[in-house]
């Protein structure tokens, strides 16, 4: 024996911590970066595979909710049935769908769940609708002319069709060569705007009035990943949008 | 800031420097372990209904930063294969009895050094060590029995020289 017995474990570990809690450690970063990072986790994890057009739109979508002013959301309202007033809600955990004063449909989507009830939502909202969560679309939707966002050349290129029926996210899409901030808060005078989600929400603005005749909406996915975030604009069917 | 990211806010605040003990005694790079704990905190808002409800959300993420610095180390590995790799970049203390425990403490194999990291830095009983990290709580007791005597000569023989 060499008496190192003699000092009990308590003592060791007494003095270990004791002595490594000496040593300087860096102190903690902003808790608003590591929050940011963390939102950048959550949206990888809500979105799997987004990829390309999606991606991009994803982006603008996000970069607008995360810079805009934070205020409540509607009030929870069990269901939305059509030709309701103006502002009524309907919101799931999962996703809100809110009618805004100008007739614009705002659509907050946290996470992907319950398209059915999401389609259903729309369309008694009068929006003829497909939503698919699922890594495929709706394959007996068929793309209305300029109602697909193209990706060429960069950055992604909306057409006015989308800006008009999607002002949310095409028409909030940065101009290049750089996002200007001014336009990050809506300034097109309407009454009143969609309501401010959480940084970790995506935001989807839908103006049934800028819809052709024999047109609906599609939110589904990507044609190459699984993204919720490509809006598109298609032929109404019963197949596709139900009517 | 709601109030949810205000208890976060308030668990950053709290944990950040047990935290990053503990993993720094496990991993070795300061840096390393900074960005190893950053990104575990990343990690814990980013599932914090999770988290929060955890028995142990320190304990939590000390055991994702370690995770993800094993990871990382993965993929290093791929380009530069380090036979010893969680040794590397040790501190420099200047010697003395801070630098001898660290470098015991840094040559215990990982899994001693994890439940010594736990236990010191975090607190953890015997039973909350053995759930982060899914071994026995009678394997837990061993690795610390080990551990303990490891670091008890070197506290011995530090003691001796030193008069």
């Amino acid at each position: 024996m060499n008496g190192h017995d003699d000092i009990s474990a308590t003592d060791v570990l007494s003095t270990v911590r004791d002595s490594l809690c000496g040593m300087p450690v860096a102190g903690p970063p902003d808790v608003e970066a590591i929050m940011a990072r963390g939102r950048a986790h959550r949206r990888r994890r809500l979105i799997p595979g987004v990829t390309g057009a999606a991606a991009v739109a994803a982006g603008a979508a996000l970069a607008v909710t995360a810079l805009t002013p934070a205020s409540h959301l509607a009030s929870p309202q069990p269901s939305h049935p059509a030709g309701r007033q103006p502002a009524a809600a309907a919101q799931l955990a999962a996703w809100t769908v809110t009618k805004l004063a100008d007739g614009n449909i705002s659509v907050t989507i946290r996470e992907l769940a319950d398209p059915a009830g999401l389609q259903s939502t729309l369309r008694a909202d009068g929006v003829p609708a497909s939503v698919t969560f699922a890594s495929q679309q709706n394959s007996a939707c068929r793309p209305y002319p300029g109602g697909t966002p193209t990706q060429a050349p960069q950055p992604l290129q909306a057409t006015t069709l989308l800006k008009r029926v999607f002002p949310k996210p095409y028409d909030e899409l940065p101009p290049p060569p750089r996002r200007g901030s001014a336009r990050l808060v809506p300034a097109n005078g309407r009454p009143s705007g969609p309501p401010s989600p959480s940084p970790d929400s995506t935001v989807i603005v839908i103006d049934p009035s800028a819809l052709p005749g024999s047109a609906g909406v599609q939110l589904g996915a990507s044609d190459s990943g699984s993204a919720i975030l490509t809006p598109r604009v298609v032929y109404t069917g019963p197949p596709c949008t139900g009517s | 800031m709601s109030n949810e990211q205000a208890e976060f806010a308030d668990f950053f605040r709290t944990s950040w420097e047990p935290c990053l003990r503990a993993v720094l005694a496990v991993a070795g790079s300061p840096q390393l372990a900074e960005d190893q704990v950053a990104e575990a905190f990343a990690k814990a808002w980013a599932s914090w209904r999770k988290v929060r409800r955890h028995p142990a959300p320190n304990a939590w993420v000390v055991r994702t930063a370690l995770n993800t610095g094993a990871s990382w180390w993965r993929r290093r590995s791929r380009e530069m294969p380090l036979p010893d790799h969680d040794l590397t970049a040790p501190v420099d203390l200047g010697g003395g009895l801070d630098a001898s425990l660290l470098t015991v403490l840094r040559r215990l194999p990982a899994r001693q050094r994890e439940v010594i990291a736990l236990r010191i830095f975090l607190d953890l009983d015997t039973e909350t060590i053995a759930r982060q990290l899914g071994i026995e709580a009678g394997t837990v007791r061993m690795h610390l029995s080990r551990a303990v005597t490891t670091l008890r000569r070197e506290l011995t023989a530090t003691n001796n020289h030193g008069g």
